[in-house]
């Protein structure tokens, strides 16, 4: 199981099940995790430290006393948990493996969206069985570790008491059940709204919201409709107290669950299906494919890259490559359909998923505008893959090219770029709606030499195909006072329960 | 009514019991019934109607 998690290249890390005897730095809390009172994350080193209170280590010791725990932990349900000495001021510390890359619902594709609500459900109908509870339902608690879903937050477990009812119900419904229904019932995608909304639709919302072939669905009814309703009768009277005298029993929560289990499980969407389709329309994609494979071969081989991103990485063919060398591989894409393929391919070690827009990559939002990190802060890659996009961003997006160039450069180490000039059949097919005087200048093969002159030195290049494309391998001029090209708002967010 | 770090709401929880089966409308009504009477008791003045809770028993036709 432990070795799921590649450890970062350096510092060399200490051995998770012999933690350094050093205090705990606790000067480092994560900016993704502080709103659980009895459990918050520090990063210490390259180990995440979860600082528990009495009541957190109180739920600690419920959970990890029961075979649930370590069956969930045995088959990768649930992380890794070593206690160890907690620092002043904490009851307990439990040390975690650091994930090497943390990505949010948002950025997910349906089927990780649908995957993390059934490890959730599945999770808590495990927990309920063992006589705990988990106090929260937020897919910030689950993270993809070559490509399945791990729940991270050991805090959110605690012994059920009698009588209560499922406190994270609503949140459930709001962060999981709304935005797959969008999706799979209203054909809208649902990241948008999540990343607009980190709290997700309300039920008032949702049931504005549902096409009228659902609206006298009995889940459509059940959790959408009678959830609005009920919330807007009952504004913030407590109920919690009657429920349980009232004669609330787990087994109610139980029955929920099981019935959202079945709900989640048939939802499906449109974009299943059309998988390959973008990419199969490109014929020069098979064609240059093997080349371009060789030209990262050799590129990983010569800098001994150990976390590449791969921009347009489409069906991630090329992230597989890189993961195949023990690199850790972030596929980013802006269609749904390819990386929801890719990811139900089961992609194995060392890929991760990112569905975003290039043109307007996932920003740095949330509390203080930094509980959850931009995806170029997040990425901090030692090489990046940008094959057959530019031109997407140049004539489809309308990024001039001395700005994408100089993006490219921001990441601060070397890239991979195909270049493709204004007279591919692909670029005369984005460009098909636009009159020449609408496009950016500067957009020749010897502009583009002469802008990447600015920034990169050319270690290699390789023509493709019909002459129009062309292969570079780039390494970053050294700047001038040393100055870091990103600016990353501290310690980039290694958890991100909340 | 914030108890644990996350507000649970109070609609959606009594919702729960209702989604739990015919034994939980019964709970949800109990406890919709005891809440009133506490408001009833403390603002002397009626807390909302019954019929939410009552529209579960015939979800069909909400
Ligand atoms: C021609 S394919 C190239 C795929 C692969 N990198 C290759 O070279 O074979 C271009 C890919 O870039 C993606 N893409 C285009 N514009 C994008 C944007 N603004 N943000 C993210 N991905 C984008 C497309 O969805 C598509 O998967």
């Amino acid at each position: 199981m432990s070795a799921r998690w590649r450890k970062p290249p350096s510092p060399p890390s200490p051995e998770l099940a012999h933690p350094e005897p050093a205090p705990t730095d606790v000067s480092t809390p994560d900016p993704g995790s502080f709103r659980d009172p009895a459990s918050r994350v520090v990063i210490d080193g390259d180990k995440v430290v979860r600082l528990l209170d009495e009541r957190g280590l109180e739920g600690w010791r419920s959970l990890s006393a029961t075979k649930f725990f370590r069956t969930a932990v045995a088959d990768g349900r649930l992380i890794e948990s070593v206690e160890v000495d907690p620092p002043d001021g904490s009851a307990a510390a439990l040390a975690h493996p650091r994930l090497d890359f943390i990505s949010y619902p948002y950025e997910w594709t349906f089927s990780m969206l649908r995957d993390a609500a059934l490890l959730q459900l599945d999770l808590l109908e495990g927990a309920l069985g063992a006589g705990l509870t988990i106090k929260d339902a937020t897919p910030y608690n689950v993270q993809f570790v070559d490509g399945r879903p791990v729940f991270i937050d050991v805090g959110s477990f605690e012994a059920y008491r009698s009588g209560e009812p499922w406190i994270g119900y609503r949140q459930f419904t709001r962060q999981f059940l709304f935005p797959l229904l969008l999706r799979a019932w209203a054909g809208v995608p649902f990241q948008p709204w999540l990343r607009g909304d980190l709290e997700g639709p309300t039920a008032e919302q949702m049931a504005k919201l549902l096409p009228a072939g659902k609206r006298l669905n009995t889940s459509a009814l059940l959790h959408v409709r009678l959830q609005a309703r009920m919330e807007s009768r009952m504004g913030d009277r407590s109920v919690r107290r009657e429920l349980g005298e009232a004669g609330f029993t787990a087994d109610l929560i139980l029955a929920n669950v099981r019935k959202l289990k079945k709900l989640v499980a048939s939802l499906e969407w449109e974009g299943a299906d059309q998988g390959w389709s973008t990419y199969v329309e490109c014929s020069h994609v098979t064609r240059d494919r093997a080349t371009k494979g060789e030209f990262l071969e050799a590129a990983l081989d010569r800098l001994g890259s150990r976390r590449v991103v791969d921009l347009g990485a489409n069906d991630g063919h090329f992230s597989q490559i890189a993961a195949a060398k023990g690199a850790l591989a972030v596929a980013v894409d802006s269609h749904e359909p390819v990386l929801d393929a890719l990811y139900r391919g089961r992609p194995g070690p060392g890929l991760a998923i990112v569905l975003t827009d290039l043109a307007n990559p996932s920003p740095s939002q949330g509390w203080a505008g930094r509980e959850r990190p931009s995806l170029m802060e997040r990425a901090r890659p030692d090489l990046v893959i940008a094959y057959g996009l530019i031109h997407h961003l140049i004539y489809g997006a309308s990024i001039p090219p001395r700005e994408v160039v100089r993006w490219l450069s921001s990441f601060g180490c070397p890239v991979l770029v195909e270049f493709v000039s204004p007279a591919d059949e692909m670029v005369v097919k984005l460009v098909g709606n636009k009159l020449p005087h609408e496009l950016h200048p500067g957009g020749e093969e010897a502009d583009f030499r002469a802008l990447l002159q600015q920034h990169f030195a050319t270690v290699a290049e390789q023509a493709l195909g019909e002459g129009t494309r062309v292969l570079f391998a780039l390494e970053p001029l050294p700047r001038a006072g040393g100055e870091p090209v990103i600016t990353t708002g501290g310690e980039p967010a290694m958890t991100s329960d909340g | 009514m914030i108890f644990g770090y996350l507000d649970p709401g109070s609609g959606s929880m009594i919702l729960q019991a209702v989604i739990g089966g015919l034994a939980g409308i019964g709970v949800a009504f109990k406890a919709y019934r005891a809440r009133r009477a506490i408001n009833k008791a403390e603002t002397g003045s009626e807390a909302g109607d019954v019929s939410a809770v009552e529209e579960t028993t015939q979800p069909a036709e909400s």
